[in-house]
């Protein structure tokens, strides 16, 4: 089985660093520092799962990332683990109602390494 | 007392549902002048009908009038001075009716008679005490000259007794004593009544003062309010400026401990490095949110100085700056004209400011780029001071905001990566805490000016205050000339 491969886009090199650490024993990673690059990416190498942050130079940039690719169609299957540092401060409804963020998952950060591959194992498989 | 004064126990509500209570009496009266005239006739009495009944329509057709003129908005939208005209016109129609039916039922021998000591009762309530007075000395002149056309046979004497003609000598007594019940009632309602009417007054007022406080205090509340809600804004931003690097910070450590990446490898320095460089970072933004908070409470800063020179302060940021400037290939430009002194400042505060300001300036410069720094003295007494640069600029949507707390513009960002967001902010506090303003004019892709406008002659109330209490020792005299 071909390995996996997992987009993580997130503006802060230092964060990227770290979860590709825990990312790559099992995932091919590749790597987007904000929300154009990332997409561009996706319709290169069309991963099987993107990891995004959700806040980079705009607020909601990842949440912009993430509606337009389930707009498309080809792209809306792919599924997204969302990051956040945002503590419900700019967006209240996300505590309220996760459903309506376009993502499986809606991580805060910081990260806990185990969770992270839990939650892509689960979503992904190993 | 004046009329109004005596009117003012009164008011506009509460006379208004008094008129309109009088209105569903005079229904009453209506009726029972209608009846009297329909049955007087039967009893004997053949001068009442249609003369009462006509009487009962004309109270009829005012009471309607009245009615239609009370009804609709309520009291308070109505000025008390037109409900008291209101009353007043309601009384004088009524003594008339009162006096015509008097005329048709035997005059001085009427039975209508008690119903002119209900008007002066409830008038003495109602309006002023002088003008009942008035009211009962005109409804006794009106039936003395009654009784005298009756009595020469000018005006035709309706017997309440037919068998009996006008009633000679005693009657004298009767006019007497109606004169007199008239005034006694008057008297005593005032009498009675007039102590309820000051206490009333006296209420009002302390109403009306309690109100006012309680908006006063409502008003403060509402700004207390205000105040908390930007406070608690600004510490879930602050916090959250805080949690984004702490949260990179702990996710580089658990990688690190929890064996996913060799503390010694590459990598591992790497996370390690990154971690202390956002450590940095975090203890820049806590320092600079110290700092505005010392400047915000003005508490535990250097001392007001007298006489600040602004030429001199200008010099010393350009000697402090000037490696900056030669490292990133900046040309720094004084442009002066004249000199400068505040009456007071606090030095290190605005040299914080102004080195701030040119610190930016060359950092958002590109290399071979030029700052000028400005200052001068207008005729209105006020310092001017200037720092341009040829730089990045601002984005036109964050121009306005570029002084607010964290905020930094994407190309700001990009250009330099430290930065807390927190300078310009600090900056602002600096120039508003010596009376000034700070405004910023900027393209993007070629450059920002800001504008510092300093007062010569500001004092600041911490200074006042002290002056005023004879007691400057604590300050120091002219610094850095």
């Amino acid at each position: 089985m071909a390995t996996k491969t997992i987009l993580l886009v997130d503006d802060d090199e230092i964060f990227v660093e770290a979860v590709s650490a825990v990312l790559e024993g099992r995932y091919r990673v590749i790597t987007a520092a904000n929300g154009t690059e990332g997409l561009a990416r996706v319709r290169e190498d069309r991963p099987d799962l993107i990891v995004l942050d959700v806040m980079m130079d705009h607020l909601s940039e990842g949440f912009d990332v993430a509606r337009s690719l389930r707009n498309d169609p080809d792209l809306a299957g792919i599924p997204i683990i969302m990051l956040t540092g945002v503590d419900q401060v700019y967006n209240v409804r996300m505590e309220v109602d996760e459903s309506w963020v376009p993502c499986e998952k809606y991580l805060e950060k910081p990260i806990a390494p185990d969770e992270l591959l839990a939650h892509v194992a689960e979503l992904i498989g190993e | 007392m004046a009329a109004d004064d005596h009117f003012a126990y009164i008011f506009a509500a509460e006379l208004h549902e008094r008129l309109r209570w009088f209105i569903t009496l005079r229904w009453m009266a209506v009726a029972g002048l209608a009846v009297g005239s329909l049955v007087g006739p039967r009893m004997g009495l053949e001068s009442v009908w249609p003369s009462l009944f006509v009487v009962a329509l004309f109270v009829a057709a005012y009471n309607l009038y009245f009615s239609w003129r009370l009804g609709g908005r309520s009291g308070q939208e109505r000025p008390l001075g037109g409900l008291r005209h209101c009353a007043i016109r309601q009384m004088v129609m009524d003594l008339a009716a009162l006096i015509v039916g008097v005329h048709f039922t035997g005059g001085l021998q009427s039975p209508l008679l008690p119903f002119f000591a209900f008007h002066m009762a409830i008038g003495t309530i109602v309006l002023s005490t002088r003008l009942m007075y008035l009211i009962a000395g005109c409804t006794s002149l009106a039936m003395l000259l009654l009784y005298i056309l009756e009595e020469n046979g000018v005006l035709r004497y309706h017997p309440l007794d037919p068998l009996h003609g006008i009633c000679s000598r005693a009657c004298y007594l009767n006019m007497v004593s109606f004169v007199m019940a008239l005034f006694g009632i008057v008297y005593l309602t005032d009498s009675v009544t007039g102590r309820f009417k000051e206490r009333n007054i006296k209420l009002h007022e302390a109403k009306a003062a309690l109100q006012e406080r309680t908006e006063e205090l409502q008003q403060l509340l509402d700004e207390i309010a205000e105040v908390e809600e930007r406070k608690s804004h600004y510490m879930r931003i602050s916090a959250h400026q805080l949690r984004s690097p702490l949260g990179t910070v702990k996710t580089s450590l658990m990688v690190l401990t929890q064996g996913y990446v060799d503390p010694g490898s590459e990598r591992g320095r790497k996370l390690l490095e990154g971690a202390i460089e956002r450590v940095d970072g975090l203890l820049r933004i806590v320092n600079d949110l110290l700092e505005l908070a010392k400047i915000r409470e003005g508490r535990n800063r250097a001392p007001w100085a007298r006489g600040v020179n602004l030429n001199q302060l200008v010099a010393d940021i350009f000697d402090a700056v000037s490696p900056l400037a030669d490292e990133r290939e900046i040309r720094l430009v004084p442009l002066v004209e004249g000199v400068a002194v505040l009456d007071w400042g606090i030095p290190p505060d605005l040299v914080f400011a102004l080195e701030n300001l040119v610190q930016n300036a060359i950092k958002y410069s590109l290399p071979g780029g030029q700052v000028t720094v400005g200052l001068r003295v207008t005729g209105g007494g006020e310092a001017v001071l200037t720092v341009e640069d040829q730089g990045i600029g601002i984005p036109e949507e964050f121009v306005e905001q570029v002084m607010d707390e964290f905020v930094r513009a994407p190309n700001a960002k990009a250009h330099a990566a430290e930065g807390t967001g927190l300078g310009l902010s600090i900056v602002r506090e600096v120039v508003e805490a010596h009376g000034g303003r700070i405004t910023v004019r900027s393209v993007e892709g070629e450059g920002s000016t800001f504008t510092v406008t300093l007062p010569l002659h500001h004092r600041p109330p911490e200074v006042e205050a002290l002056l005023h209490d004879g007691n400057d020792g604590g300050y120091q005299t002219p610094t850095g000339s």
